[in-house]
C-alpha cells in the first residue's frame, strides 16, 4: 500500500528542508512524529493521500490554515516561509519513506491476511446484513479500498481520514418546530444546545435544541455498538470476507 | 535602595516603610499553599490536594444562570490555551508553549508577556505556571525552567531541566513545596529514563532527581529494560505525611512490549516521594507492562474520608487505562480497582489491585481492537472531588483503537502503530467509595479537553467537546448555564476579588472571566 508518486516532481533547497525539519518538529512533531511518519494521535504523513496529491503546498497550506477541528487538528498561523519549509520537509520525508521499507507506523496489506473469509461471511450475515449487502452498497468495495483503510472503514467509516475514502454521508435530520412545521435535511452540527441541518437547497438552518423536537437517523451508531462485540478474530474474518467483494 | 532612602527625612522614611509593607504583601509566601485564600488560585490544582474544588458560594445553582462576561483576554495566537491559569495578588498567569502572560484579574488587561526564544521542542501544549515569593516559573519546550520577576517578567534565572537534544521537553506546571520547586518533563518519542527534578525555588540550584526508570544498563534495575515513565503532570502533596504523589508515564519503547519483558516498574504508576530528598516511599502500578501509551500521570486526588467504615487518608485516581483506583496514601495499599470507561484489555485484577494485561490485547502484526484508544479513558484534564456529595467528577472517554506491532517497527520510540477508531466524551460522576457512576453527562463529541471545577455551592464547571463552557448541578449533572466561548481546553478556576466571585475559563485561544451582575 504505497501511495503513487506526486503528479508533479517537486524540488526544494536543503536549507528549506532543514528549516522545515525544525519548524515541523516544534509545531507538528508531537502528533505526526519528528520524522512525519506518525506520532501520538496524528497520521503518518509519508503515507498520506493528501500529501501525495500536494503540489508546493496547494493542499497542505489550506489544511494548515483551517485545521481539522473534527479530527483534533488545530489551525496554524504560520509565516509563508515557515509554511514552505514545512511543505519541503514533508515532501522530503515522503520521498525518503518511499525509498525505505518497514516504516515506523507501516501496516502492510500482507499483515492483515489472518482472517477466514467464510467465517467472516457468516458473521457479516448475522451482524451487518441489516444495513449492508455484498451486491448493493458493498459491491466492489475491495477494489475501492485495501488493507488498513478498508479495515478502518469497516470498523467506523470516516475513522481513517482521506486514505479510507470519503466521509460518510451525514445522517438525515427531521426537526419539528413549535408551530408544528417540519424541516428536514442532513445533519450539519449538533451539540447539547444547538441543532443544525443543511436543507435541500443547501442552506444551513439552526435552532436552540430546547425549542424544537428533532430526530437524527444516525445509522453509524450500529458501528459503534459493534466495536464492543467483535473479537479480534471476528474483525479479521469480516475483513477477509470484505476483501472478496471485488 | 533602602539604605539610601532611609537617610532622608522622617516623613519620607514613613512613606518608604508603608511601601515596603505593601511590597511584602505582594510576595507569595510558600506556606500560603497549605491553606490557600479564596482570593487566589496559587498553584495548578488550587491547593495541594488536587481536588480542584472551591469553598466559594456566591454563585449558586439559583443564580448561575445569570453569569455574564466580566472580561475576556485574547492571546492573539492560533494555539489553544490548555493551561490552567493561576492567580496571585490580583494577577492571572497563563501559559502556552514559549509564552507566559501576566494579566490584571480586575480588568483583563495584559501587564506583561514573556516569550521564550524560538526552539524545536514540541509545542503541543502547556499546563501552566507556578509562583513563589516574587517569582513566576515557566517550563519550556526545550526543557528549561525559568524564574521570572512577577512584577515585569524579566528573567531572574534559567536552568536546564533535561537535555532537549535527547528528546526531552516540558509542558509541566511546577509544584512548590516549601523551597522545593518540583518539575517534570515529557519524552515519549525516545527511549529516555523518566525523571522528576527538584530545584531551589529561590536560586534554581538543583536539589534532587528521582528516576522512575533508571538510565539504561543500571545494575539492579527493576524496569525490565524499559525506559520512559515521564512525570509530565503536576503532583499532589500531603503535608502531614510529607509525601509528594505523582503519576508516571508509559514505558518506552511505547507499543513494543517484547523489548521490555515484565511489569516495567515504575512506569504507569503512582509513586509517593519525600519532597526533601526525592526518596520513594511506595509505588502502585496502575498499568503493569503497558503497551498502549496509557500513562498514569493523571491527577492523584487526595481525600480524607470514610472508606470501609474507617476514616482514612485516601488517594483517588481515574487513570488513562480506564480504571478507577482508590489507594491508602499512607501505605500505597490498593482499596478499590474498577473501570470507569469502556475497557477490554485486562483479563482480571491481581491480588495487589492491578489490572492484569491480557497478552492477546498487546499490539500485533494483524491489529488488535482495544478499548480505550491511545488518548485513554481520561487524560491530563483535571477531575474534581466534591466533598459534600462524595463525587469524583471525571472527563471520561469511551473509545476503541486498533494497535499494531511487528518486529520491523523496531525497539525505539513509538515502535508500532495505532489508530483511533471511534471515541465519545462523557462527564462521569463517580461515587468515590465504589466507583459507581451516579450520573453521566454527554459531551457531544470525542474526548473532552476541559477539566472540572466543583464549588461548595453545589456547582460543577467544565466544558463540552463542542463549543461551550457549562455549569452543571453537582448532585445530578443537569445543565444550569452555558456559554459558547469555543472549546474549553483547560480546567476552570474560581476566586473572589472585591467581593465578587469569578469563574475563569480558557476557550480557544482566549481567557473568559464570568461573574454575576454587580447590583446597581
Amino acid at each position: 500500500m504505497r501511495p503513487a508518486p506526486p503528479a508533479t516532481q517537486q524540488s526544494y533547497t536543503r536549507d528549506q528542508i532543514e528549516t522545515g525539519r525544525t519548524r515541523f518538529a516544534a509545531q507538528c512533531g508531537f502528533c505526526h512524529g519528528r520524522d512525519a511518519a506518525g506520532g501520538e494521535g496524528g497520521t503518518d504523513l509519508t503515507r498520506s493521500a493528501l500529501v501525495a496529491e500536494d503540489v508546493r503546498g496547494d493542499k497542505i497550506g489550506p489544511l494548515l490554515r483551517s485545521g481539522r477541528p473534527d479530527k483534533g487538528m488545530p489551525a496554524f498561523t504560520l509565516p509563508a516561509a515557515d509554511l514552505t519549509a514545512i511543505v519541503a520537509f514533508v515532501h522530503d520525508q515522503r520521498a525518503e519513506a518511499a525509498a525505505a521499507t518497514g516504516g515506523r507506523r507501516a501496516v502492510d496489506l500482507a499483515d492483515l491476511q489472518t482472517g477466514n473469509a467464510a467465517a467472516g461471511q457468516r458473521y457479516f450475515e448475522a451482524a451487518c446484513a441489516r444495513c449492508h449487502s455484498p451486491a448493493g452498497d458493498l459491491k466492489g468495495v475491495a477494489t475501492r479500498y485495501q488493507g488498513l483503510p478498508l479495515l478502518q472503514r469497516m470498523l467506523y467509516p470516516g475513522s481513517g481520514g482521506r486514505g479510507a475514502g470519503p466521509a460518510p454521508t451525514p445522517p438525515a435530520v427531521r426537526v419539528t418546530l413549535r408551530d408544528g412545521r417540519v424541516v428536514t435535511g442532513t445533519l450539519a452540527y449538533r451539540d447539547e444546545f444547538t441543532i443544525s441541518l443543511t436543507d435541500s437547497d443547501g442552506w444551513r438552518r439552526s435552532w436552540p435544541a430546547n425549542q424544537v423536537t428533532y430526530t437524527v437517523d444516525d445509522r453509524l451508531q450500529a458501528h459503534v455498538e459493534q466495536l464492543g462485540k467483535y473479537t479480534d478474530a471476528d474483525m479479521h474474518d469480516v475483513l477477509a470476507y470484505l476483501q472478496t467483494l471485488r | 535602595m533602602c539604605w539610601l532612602i532611609c537617610r532622608r527625612s522622617g516623613s519620607a522614611a514613613a512613606f518608604v516603610l508603608a511601601a515596603a509593607v505593601t511590597a511584602a504583601a505582594q510576595s507569595v509566601d510558600p506556606s500560603a499553599l497549605l491553606k490557600p485564600p479564596t482570593d487566589s488560585w496559587l498553584t495548578y490544582h488550587g491547593d495541594y490536594s488536587g481536588r480542584h474544588h472551591s469553598t466559594l458560594t456566591q454563585v449558586t445553582p439559583a443564580t448561575v444562570g445569570q453569569l455574564g462576561l466580566a472580561w475576556a483576554f485574547q492571546t492573539g495566537q492560533a494555539q489553544q490555551i490548555k493551561a490552567t491559569p493561576i492567580l496571585a495578588n490580583g494577577v492571572v498567569y497563563v501559559t502556552t508553549p514559549d509564552n507566559l502572560w501576566a494579566i490584571d484579574a480586575r480588568s483583563g488587561r495584559q501587564i506583561w508577556r514573556y516569550t521564550h526564544p524560538m526552539n524545536d521542542g514540541f509545542h503541543i501544549g502547556h499546563r501552566g505556571a507556578a509562583v513563589s515569593k516574587d517569582l513566576v516559573y515557566l517550563t519550556t519546550p526545550d526543557a528549561h525552567l525559568l524564574a521570572l520577576d512577577a512584577r515585569d517578567g524579566t528573567v531572574k534565572w534559567d536552568v536546564v531541566i533535561a537535555d532537549a537534544k535527547k528528546g526531552y521537553w516540558s509542558t509541566n506546571a511546577p509544584l512548590l513545596i516549601r523551597n522545593h520547586l518540583i518539575v517534570g518533563v515529557s519524552g515519549d518519542f525516545d527511549n529516555l529514563p523518566g525523571i522528576l527534578r527538584s530545584f531551589d525555588a529561590d536560586t534554581g540550584a538543583p536539589q534532587w532527581t528521582f528516576y522512575s526508570t533508571p538510565p539504561p544498563d543500571t545494575p539492579g534495575s527493576v524496569s525490565g529494560g524499559a525506559t520512559g515513565g515521564q512525570m509530565w503532570m503536576t503532583g499532589t502533596y500531603d503535608p502531614d505525611l510529607n509525601l509528594l504523589f505523582v503519576g508516571t508515564g508509559n514505558p518506552t519503547p511505547v507499543l513494543n512490549g517484547e523489548a521490555r519483558p515484565g511489569d516495567n516498574r515504575w512506569t504507569g504508576s503512582i509513586v509517593a516521594l519525600n519532597p526533601d530528598t526525592g526518596t520513594m516511599a511506595w509505588g502502585f502500578q496502575a498499568s503493569p507492562h503497558d503497551t498502549h501509551d496509557w500513562d498514569a500521570a493523571e491527577v492523584p486526588v487526595l481525600v480524607d474520608a470514610e472508606f470501609g467504615g474507617v476514616q482514612r487518608k485516601l488517594l483517588l485516581q481515574a487513570s488513562r487505562n480506564g480504571y478507577y483506583f482508590v489507594l491508602d496514601r499512607t501505605t500505597g495499599k490498593n482499596l478499590l480497582t474498577t473501570p470507569f470507561a469502556t475497557v477490554n484489555w485486562a483479563s482480571g485484577v491481581d491480588e495487589a489491585g492491578r489490572p492484569s494485561p491480557n497478552p492477546a490485547k498487546e499490539p500485533a502484526r494483524d491489529g488488535r481492537l482495544v478499548a480505550p484508544d491511545e488518548a485513554g479513558g481520561t487524560n491530563y484534564r483535571s477531575p474534581s472531588f466534591d466533598p459534600a456529595t462524595g463525587l469524583l467528577i471525571v472527563s471520561a472517554h469511551d473509545a476503541y483503537g486498533i494497535y499494531f506491532f511487528k518486529k520491523e517497527h523496531g525497539r525505539y520510540g513509538w515502535a508500532g502503530a495505532d489508530y483511533t477508531v471511534h471515541g465519545r466524551g462523557v462527564l462521569r460522576a463517580l461515587d468515590y467509595r465504589t466507583g459507581q457512576v451516579r450520573w453521566s453527562h454527554d459531551l457531544h463529541g470525542g474526548a473532552g479537553a476541559a477539566g472540572v471545577l466543583t464549588t461548595a455551592a453545589g456547582l460543577t464547571f467544565s466544558g463540552d467537546s463542542a463549543n461551550s463552557a457549562m455549569a452543571l448541578r453537582t448532585s445530578d449533572g443537569a445543565t444550569l448555564w452555558h456559554a459558547g466561548i469555543g472549546r474549553v481546553g483547560n480546567a476552570p478556576i474560581t476566586y473572589e476579588l472585591d467581593g465578587r466571585q469569578y469563574v475563569l475559563f480558557g476557550g480557544g485561544s482566549a481567557l473568559y472571566a464570568f461573574a454575576l451582575p454587580v447590583p446597581r
